[in-house]
């Protein structure tokens, strides 16, 4: 058994630190370093929150690649892209299509939720 | 810069003035992530000036210029009309600072792409700015090849656009990580791929952030490391791509109406603006981003430069891959 608070409690407790009891004392100059730390901490927070999963398994599908990992999958989905093989109007491109933007939704929700914009 | 450094730059900058130069104070600005940039305020022969120093920094991409060539730049610049900080001299070697730099007289400005957003306001924007920054590029744009005293820029390429895909694709297998978003935006480029056209420099990152602007008017171009031969449209979509606005609404890097930037690029020009061109150029802009951002964490990610703002950098991608699908139709703009 683990103890908590867990990695993503402490994160949270730790940038609320940051944000409210530090950040208003430092000097200008460092205020900038410290909100990347903060951004850097919510980052990762969203990121330990993410499920690949359901991204995965529809990639897995689409490429027809039951057992591969991630790398292997966009490796070969970058390829086919690449080659044309993914082009509109050809067979599976429309599949091809929403499977990035699952991906990209999944990669933004963690690295920018609010670039997401009304996007669905 | 230490104590003995800035004596052999105080000699160094009196052998080139050709007048007794004494450095009054230095201090870092804020730089980017490739170049440093000193505030000097020197005397020179007993007269106050104030210049910009530049020199390299630890992170050095490998796709921006040598400091030597970005002064032969702004030389160029300067002579052709473009508002540049007016260049003095130029050091190639390590021996005087630790790494090549050059001097220029420091602009009066603000160049910081918030702040320049936040005043331009909501409605329609700044026209008038963004219809300086039209006349800017095409003065840039009056630089054609071949130029003896830029012989050191790559030779102009003969396809723009193929040159551009190219190159995107091979930093993509240079780098290793498998970006399908990416492959899908350039593979939309190529099925488009333009024509060759009218080949000019390019100042290739002319955008909101690079340019000062003091009491509306603009005081400086800056940045002009990425400079090469390419078609004159690049500049115009960069400078439109949505991920320099900066939150804005505005299209013309969130700080203006697009018709404004081009009705005065034209006339400035006398060369008429193909929208479709500047369209192609906003997405190659996007993925050039991309890319250029997933090298910028690549730094950090080796090992090489453990740094935050690098590796923040790689979480810009995602939603520069965000614009992508939505410049090519996938997802709803």
């Amino acid at each position: 058994m683990l103890e908590r608070p867990d990695a993503d409690g402490l994160l949270s407790t730790a940038r609320e630190v940051l944000l409210r009891d530090l950040l208003p004392h430092l000097p200008e100059a460092k205020r900038f370093e410290a909100r990347m730390v903060a951004n850097a901490m919510a980052i990762a927070r969203r990121d330990m929150a993410a499920d690949e999963a359901p991204v995965l398994a529809r990639l897995r599908g689409l490429l027809d690649m039951q057992d591969a990992d991630s790398d292997a999958l966009l490796r070969r989905l970058a390829e086919e892209i690449r080659a044309g093989g993914r082009d509109p109007g050809r067979a599976g491109s429309a599949e091809a299509a929403e499977a990035l933007a699952a991906l990209t939704r999944l990669r933004c929700a963690v690295s920018n939720p609010r670039a997401l914009g009304g996007s669905r | 810069m230490d104590e003995a450094a800035r004596g052999r730059l105080s000699a160094w900058l009196t052998a080139a003035a050709g007048a007794p130069v004494s450095i009054e104070s230095m201090a870092l600005l804020s730089g980017g992530a490739v170049q440093q940039n000193w505030a000097l305020d020197v005397s020179r022969g007993g007269a106050p000036e104030r210049w910009v120093l530049r020199t390299d920094n630890a992170a050095v991409l490998a796709v921006s210029l040598p400091r030597a060539t970005e002064f032969a730049l702004l030389r160029a610049a300067h002579a052709a009309g473009v508002t540049v900080p007016e260049p003095l001299f130029c050091h190639g070697g390590p021996d005087v600072t630790g790494a090549p730099f050059f001097v220029m007289r420091r602009a009066e400005g603000v160049a910081r792409g918030h702040v320049l957003v936040r005043r331009a306001g909501g409605s329609g924007g700044d026209a008038a700015l963004a219809g300086a920054l039209g006349r800017e590029l095409a003065r840039i744009h009056t630089i054609r090849p071949p130029r003896d005293d830029l012989a050191m820029l790559p030779p102009p390429p003969g396809d723009p656009a193929a040159d551009f895909v190219a190159r995107q694709r091979a930093a993509l297998d240079a780098a290793g990580t498998p970006r399908p978003v990416l492959e899908w935006g350039l593979r939309h480029l190529e099925r488009g791929a333009l024509p060759p056209g009218d080949v000019a420099l390019n100042h290739n990152d002319f955008r909101t952030g690079n340019y000062m602007v003091h009491e509306g008017r603009v005081t400086a171009v800056l940045d002009w490391e990425f400079a090469a031969w390419g078609d004159p449209h690049a500049d115009l979509g960069w400078l439109c791509a949505p991920c320099w606005r900066f939150g804005g609404a505005h299209e013309v890097g969130g700080i203006g109406p697009r018709p404004a930037l081009y009705a005065a690029y034209e006339e400035a020009s006398g060369r008429r603006v193909d929208a479709g061109r500047v369209r192609w150029w906003e997405l190659a802009a996007t993925v050039r981003w991309a890319v250029i951002a997933a090298d910028q964490a690549a730094r950090h990610l080796s090992g090489r430069e453990d740094n935050l703002e690098l590796a923040l950098t790689g979480h810009i991608v995602p939603e520069l891959e965000m614009d992508v699908l939505r410049m090519t139709g996938v997802l709803d703009a």
